[in-house]
Formats: C-alpha cells, sequence, structure tokens
C-alpha cells in the first residue's frame, strides 16, 4: 500500500463512528413571542406597523427591515388572506413519504405586507387557484401552546373565480 | 431615527423548562466517523490479524509502532511495513486506583507503556498489565501480548485484552 492508495468504498476505511448530543434552542424572540402569545390566547394575528415605511411586518419585526426604526406601533390584522403561492407536498422534512399529500401555501395576510407559510385544507387541490381568499382555522384554545401550529391551517373561503 | 435600547432578557433553563418562553429544539445531526487514515488503517487490520505492525524510515533507520507514514525526524515518508513481536519491555508504569470515570478501583489497573520488540528504542505503546502483581510490576519488565480470540478481534487496539509477564 503506498502514500497514494486509494479507498474505492467508504466500508473499507477503518474509521470510528461516533455521535455528539447536542441540541439547539431557538427562542422566538421578543417580538416572536408576542406574536405567538396573542395566538395562543386569543386567536388573534398582530404584525408591527413602520409609520415611516408604510409596512405592515407579520409575523411581527421589533425593527423596520427597511430604515432599521425601532418598531413598537403593533396592530392587529384580519386572519384572512389570499393565496400567493401554494404547493402539494408529498414528502416530510427527512424526505419520508407523508400518509396523506398536503397542502401548502403562502398567505397573504389582509393589511399586512408579509405573509405566512401555512397548511391549506378542506379543499382539494385542484381546486385551489393563487388569489384565492382564505381564512386561518384555529385550534381550540386548550390545544394551543403558542406555537405557529395553533394554527390548524387555512382554508377557502370562497371558490376559485 | 432615535436611538433605541432593546431591553435586555435574560432566559434560564426554568424559563424554558416552565414554559414562560416561546421556542424550538433543534437537534443537530452530529453523527461523524473519524477515518483511521493509511498507517493507523493497517495497524488496526494487523491487530485484527493478531499481529503488531511498524512502518520503517530509511533515512533513520527507525523502525516505528505505532506506524506512521511520514518520519516526523527526517520529515520524509515512511518506506515499508515491519511485522513486529508481541513481546516487549515496560518503559513507564502508572498503579490506578480511579477508572477513566471516576470510580474506586481495590485492585487497581495498570496502564504501562510498553517497548516493542522489534521496534526502534523508545517506540512502544500504551497498553495494561494484568496476570501480575502490582508491587511486581518494574520498569525494563519483559511482557508479551494477550490476545483476544482471532473471532472477537475487530481491528482496535483493544484486540490486545492486555500484557501480561513473559515466561
Amino acid at each position: 500500500m503506498s502514500m497514494l492508495h486509494r479507498i474505492e468504498h467508504v466500508h473499507d476505511a477503518l474509521a470510528w463512528e461516533g455521535d455528539m448530543p447536542t441540541q439547539g434552542r431557538y427562542t422566538a424572540g421578543i417580538a416572536g413571542e408576542r406574536f405567538l402569545r396573542e395566538i395562543q390566547e386569543n386567536g388573534k394575528l398582530l404584525g408591527t406597523a413602520c409609520l415611516t415605511c408604510d409596512i405592515v411586518y407579520v409575523p411581527p419585526r421589533l425593527y423596520c427591515e427597511r430604515c432599521f426604526d425601532h418598531l413598537d406601533e403593533w396592530v392587529e390584522v384580519p386572519p384572512t388572506g389570499r393565496v400567493y403561492t401554494f404547493t402539494l407536498v408529498h414528502l416530510d422534512l427527512d424526505a419520508k413519504p407523508l400518509p396523506e399529500p398536503r397542502m401548502m401555501a403562502f398567505v397573504q395576510l389582509d393589511g399586512a405586507d408579509g405573509g405566512l407559510v401555512h397548511f391549506l385544507d378542506e379543499a382539494e387541490p385542484e381546486d385551489i387557484c393563487i388569489g384565492m381568499r382564505v381564512e386561518a382555522v384555529f385550534k381550540d384554545k386548550t390545544e394551543r401552546k403558542g406555537s405557529i401550529l395553533d394554527i390548524a391551517y387555512f382554508r377557502p373561503v370562497t371558490a376559485c373565480q | 431615527m432615535e436611538e433605541h435600547v432593546y431591553d435586555s432578557v435574560y432566559l434560564r433553563s426554568r424559563d424554558f423548562e416552565e414554559g414562560r418562553a416561546l421556542f424550538e429544539t433543534w437537534d443537530p445531526n452530529a453523527r461523524y466517523a473519524w477515518d483511521a487514515g493509511v498507517a493507523i488503517g493497517g495497524y488496526l487490520r494487523g491487530l485484527k490479524a493478531g499481529k503488531l505492525i511498524g512502518r520503517y524510515c530509511p533515512e533513520c533507520g527507525r523502525v516505528m509502532i505505532p506506524p506512521r507514514m511520514f518520519c516526523e525526524q527526517c520529515f520524509r515518508a515512511t518506506d515499508h511495513w515491519v511485522d513486529l513481536h508481541d513481546t516487549g519491555t515496560v518503559i513507564t508504569f502508572s498503579l490506578c486506583y480511579v477508572t477513566w470515570d471516576m470510580v474506586r478501583l481495590e485492585e487497581p489497573q495498570i496502564p504501562a507503556v510498553i517497548e516493542i520488540d522489534g521496534a526502534s528504542p523508545g517506540m512502544g505503546i500504551m497498553h495494561i498489565l494484568s496476570e501480575v502483581d502490582p508491587d511486581a510490576v518494574r520498569i525494563g519488565m519483559r511482557v508479551q501480548a494477550v490476545w483476544k480470540p482471532a473471532a472477537e478481534r475487530t481491528g482496535a487496539i483493544t484486540d490486545i485484552s492486555y500484557f501480561k509477564p513473559l515466561g
């Protein structure tokens, strides 16, 4: 075996295998905490408004991404919006097939400049179109945990035109 | 625009455990495989086959164990493998009354560095001594490897169970 000997297959390498047990915690942050608590406790969506730039951030930000000003103008936005784009998801995060494919959409919320990526339900994929009006369906208050999944999904309000 | 200083929020473990802070957890897949490399790979294959092998440097003439592909004294590639004996001489040892995870022992473990016969002076490997009275261990003591049965060897330094006094 020379210095330039090449290993053809990974199982030919003599290796020690190990696992470093690490876990990260990612907090919602000050604005995210308030946003999620409002969903949990009152079933309402909050945003922050930059009056200078005329932008309403949902999910809320603590500072304006455009002018960098601190934002303390909290506004409630309705749990309704329009489908900006959508897709049918067949695989989970580990690329394993889902028991049932699920629709996901980016929902542009009324009264906000942002929106939420969330599930779409109570409709078939062929019933969905870009621009259609949808509304958030909240879980029962007892089931809410302060998570974005306290919104169970969005559902169509009207049919496609 | 006015300067704004955000309030500092210090989070403690209890704030997470008692649900005062909302958070996501993330478990990075931190599995790794550490390749033994060419020299140690060959060494471990040798152990699995029940023999100790070293590498020869033609510049300084040293036979080195554990083997390395590069002589750190001559800055040149080592040349070939050399079969060594599984006997050697204790060049240093310790009587150890605690395990690596701090459990007290009645009978000591005896880690030792053993200069391997056939390798250059000072070339040795660290292992443990057994089948010996701790009080009888001496520097210069002659020892021999006690191998695991071939079927139990995995290509690891623990394929040698321990070294015992020779003869």
